[in-house]
């Protein structure tokens, strides 16, 4: 079927650079590693530009190949556990300060040592902004799976949150006392 | 959304991506373009290609293959014409030198 939208990739790359970047980093937890997927992704989209209908396909398409690029990636590379925290640190160096509190890059070092599907489904949920329904059509996965990723991941993220972080506890230990 | 979910939201903004990763990706989209036309060619073009190919190289290997087993069969059909051309030779000399020493002996009795 022929649609009117026609591509184009320097665009594209300067649109979505930053959310391929981001989902990349934040699955893998390498910044080399997820600099190298997001080329790949871009170089795939390339590709592909001819399938693209319009530019919320792209983004779509984007999206999820690029989750499914830092899955791959991760298989082969087994980049886990809190190490994610100091090594985002000394990547990111000055950047992550002005950015993000000193908690909000410790949430994103808890992020990695949640299991794949969960971290996935959080960093969909709350970098991209996406609905369950439309986290599962990225991903391919039935609704539920998702719902049920979204729930555990968000409950094993709190509870090693009030276990780790000292920013997080704090609050609400002083408004118990207060 | 509750607080945490406020936190995670505020936490999980998009990094800016490293501001020399879109030269890089386009000066890798110009090399792949330029070192191989091959690699341009959708994956069922290159199949297709691969496939002709070897069909070609198939076809090729057989018909040497063939040609060779016609000059061999050549070969052994002369060399066959030739020792039987030989042995025709020698019982021609054979039957010659019979006959001579036929008429010798029959000389000698009388």
């Amino acid at each position: 079927m022929a649609h009117d939208w026609q591509p184009d990739f320097e665009q594209l790359v300067d649109e979505h650079q930053s959310m391929v970047f981001s989902l990349a980093l934040r699955m893998t937890g390498d910044r080399g590693l997820a600099e190298e997927i997001a080329q790949d992704v871009f170089l795939e989209l390339d590709r592909h530009l001819g399938k693209i209908e319009s530019a919320a396909h792209a983004c779509f398409w984007l999206r999820r190949v690029a989750i499914n690029r830092s899955a791959d990636a991760l298989r082969r590379r087994r980049v886990r556990g809190l190490h994610l925290c100091v090594e985002m640190e000394e990547h990111h160096g000055v950047q992550l300060e002005p950015r993000t509190s000193p908690l909000g890059s410790r949430l994103e070092g808890l992020l990695a040592t949640l299991p794949e599907p969960q971290r996935a489904a959080l960093v969909l949920r709350y970098q991209e902004d996406l609905t369950p329904e439309e986290i599962a059509a990225t991903l391919e996965a039935p609704v539920a799976t998702v719902k049920s990723n979204l729930q555990r991941g968000l409950k094993l993220l709190r509870t090693k949150a009030a276990n780790n972080l000292q920013e997080y506890v704090r609050p609400k230990e002083y408004a118990r006392g207060v | 959304m509750d607080d945490f979910e406020q936190k995670l939201k505020r936490s999980f903004e998009r990094w800016p991506a490293p501001p020399d990763l879109k030269r890089r990706l386009m000066e890798n989209r110009r090399r792949r373009t330029e070192r191989s036309p091959w690699f341009v060619l959708p994956f069922a073009a290159r199949v297709a290609v691969s496939l002709s190919l070897g069909v070609g190289v198939f076809a090729a290997l057989s018909a040497g293959f063939a040609s060779y087993q016609a000059e061999q069969q050549r070969k052994g059909m002369a060399a066959r014409q030739q020792v039987l051309t030989a042995l025709r030779i020698t019982n021609h000399a054979l039957d010659h030198m019979n006959k001579q020493l036929a008429a010798h002996g029959r000389a000698n009795q009388e």
